[in-house]
């Protein structure tokens, strides 16, 4: 599939958007659906649903298939080593909640600490958090530095004989650095610790290998690699989700229960408790086809010349002040105007058909830090194109004169 | 009106220059607002005598255009009003926001509710509705002593 007429996929873009077309840059909070992922939703609930993993009539069993076969498709996708290193949580959010819930039950004791960073996404921060509470853990922040970047040299200075693990983002939601992953797991493995990394912003644009990168959780939200809400992934090496404690209970992650005792299921049914979210499972392996369909390595190169030109466009533009400027960086353009709070700004934005995010997009450290209570941020996907971010410069222009500003 | 107008008359008026910026000498009742989806901070001060009458009101905050606007215009047309008044116009600004035409409050001047009535552009824009009305709720709650911070979740 050619990366040009990718935007047709998409039926949004067909539609009028108050009277405009839309230009989409808010990819980041989440990503628009391609035709081939809402009809296979369409698909599924209305001539093969059924609930999976339960009974054994022919529709259960072809809807368990179904399932399952997104599991395989993730796996190859991510190139872990196990089908049962994929689970599928109902998000991001519940990944990471799930993964420091196991640690917290039965990994660190009273007293440890745990690494993240100033870049952090609340949902990589606050279920940590929790375990401060319940566990007197503690929490240490390596800190961001100018170009909106942790470095390797920063972790490893905040490493200390107590971190038994480091949380990170693969790729910063609001300066777009991409952490170097490789090297940091690398690092903490030889200290003993353990790598959670939120790969939120990573998944849908990097090329991941869970066998080589090595790290010992990946959390993926899948309604922003072109799929369904409601759905998100967490990889985890074997070893750990086998020695680790389930994270809820319920139907589907038991192997047997009696008045005096419960024996849980093996996996991954051991953190799927309940029924869940089928349909989204099912039409997700749609939006793991049609990435393949354009090659990681397409997108990449897509993705990083609009960042590019987008970068440029925005720096020659007076009054525009881009928060970071990694050397390594994806593809996030957050940026403040003088003299204009970024929700005036998105307001004026959206009158012209462009959707992009104002606030502190979950990263109240990060924004702390800068000392800006909020950004405004345009986030690409693999549909948009050099003249969506002309018309962002084009409006970005329009606020300036509203405001009277050079 | 559409959009520029709104954000010009508020601007021109009161966004660049806020009245009553910054915090009132002994003042005798104040809360705090905050509206998370902006980030927009407000502390209203208010300074009632015996009769109940606001000599004095002044807020310290930061955020949105449409919020430090709204909260300047808010405080220009309190001062002076006694506490049932002032809580009668705040129902009134708040009724024209969410859903009434026009504002029907007696103890509103027609200047006055011309200057409000430059806030009604944000109806259009209902996820900034908020930014509006977020100082307004917080001298509401000035005036009733209330020691929680408000937040602007409905």
């Amino acid at each position: 599939m050619k990366i040009e007429n990718i935007k047709k996929e998409f039926p949004i873009f067909d539609e009028k958007i108050q009277n405009n077309d839309l230009v989409y840059l808010d990819s980041a909070n989440s990503s628009q659906k391609p035709k081939v992922v809402a009809d296979r939703i369409n698909e599924f609930y209305t001539k093969q649903f059924s609930n999976v993993g339960r009974s054994v009539h022919y529709l259960a069993v072809a809807a368990t298939n179904l399932y399952e076969n997104t599991r395989s498709s993730v796996q190859k996708y991510i190139n872990a080593k196990d089908k049962n290193e994929i689970v599928f949580t109902k998000g991001a959010t519940e990944a990471l909640n799930l993964v420091a819930n196991i640690l917290g039950q039965n990994y660190l004791k009273e007293g440890d600490e745990i690494l993240i960073t100033e870049l952090e996404h609340h949902s990589n921060y606050v279920p940590w958090h929790f375990l401060r509470k319940s566990k007197n853990i503690k929490i240490n922040f390596a800190e961001m530095n100018e170009d909106g970047e942790v470095t390797l040299e920063e972790i490893e200075k905040k490493i200390t004989p107590k971190t038994k693990v480091v949380a990170i983002t693969h790729l910063s939601n609001v300066t777009g650095a991409i952490l170097p992953v490789k090297e940091i797991t690398d690092l903490a493995h030889s200290k003993g610790i353990l790598v959670v990394i939120d790969g939120c912003q990573g998944a849908p644009h990097l090329k991941l290998d869970m066998q080589y990168l090595d790290c010992d959780f990946y959390a993926i939200s899948c309604h922003k690699m072109y799929g369904p809400t409601g759905l998100g992934v967490l990889y985890g090496k074997k070893k750990w989700l086998e020695e680790l404690p389930p994270y809820q209970g319920g139907g589907g992650m038991i192997k047997e229960v009696k008045k005096d005792s419960i024996s849980y299921g093996e996996l991954p049914n051991k953190y799927e408790a309940g029924t869940m979210a089928t349909a989204q499972v099912i039409a997700f392996d749609e939006s793991i086809k049609f990435m393949e369909s354009i090659g990681i390595e397409n997108i990449m190169r897509h993705e990083a010349d609009l960042v590019e030109y987008g970068q440029e466009l925005l720096q020659k533009n007076n009054s525009v002040k881009l928060i970071g400027s990694p050397k390594n960086k994806g593809g996030v353009l957050s940026f403040t105007l003088e003299g204009i709070h970024p929700h005036d700004i998105a307001t004026i934005l959206d009158e012209d058909g462009i959707a992009i995010r104002a606030g502190h997009h979950c990263c109240q450290i990060l924004h702390d830090k800068l000392n800006i209570p909020a950004s405004a941020r345009a986030s690409v996907g693999i549909y948009n194109t050099k003249d969506d971010l002309d018309k962002l410069n084009d409006s970005i222009n329009n606020c300036k004169k509203i405001f009277n500003l050079k | 009106m559409n959009l520029k107008e709104l954000y010009q008359e508020i601007i021109l008026e009161h966004g660049k220059n806020p009245r009553n910026l910054g915090k009132t000498d002994d003042f005798n009742k104040d809360a705090k607002g905050n509206n998370p989806l902006c980030g927009d901070n407000v502390h209203v001060y208010l300074k009632l005598n015996g009769q109940k009458i606001v000599e004095d009101i002044s807020f310290e905050g930061s955020g949105c255009a449409i919020s430090m606007a709204s909260a300047s215009i808010m405080t220009d047309l309190i001062k002076g009003k006694n506490e049932n008044e002032a809580k009668e116009i705040v129902e009134d600004f708040l009724g024209m926001i969410k859903e009434n035409p026009e504002l029907k409050s007696e103890y509103l001047q027609d200047d006055e509710k011309t200057k409000l009535m430059c806030l009604s552009g944000v109806k259009q824009y209902p996820m900034r509705v908020k930014c509006a009305t977020l100082s307004w709720h917080t001298l509401v709650s000035a005036l009733e002593n209330k020691k929680e911070e408000v937040k602007t979740e409905n």
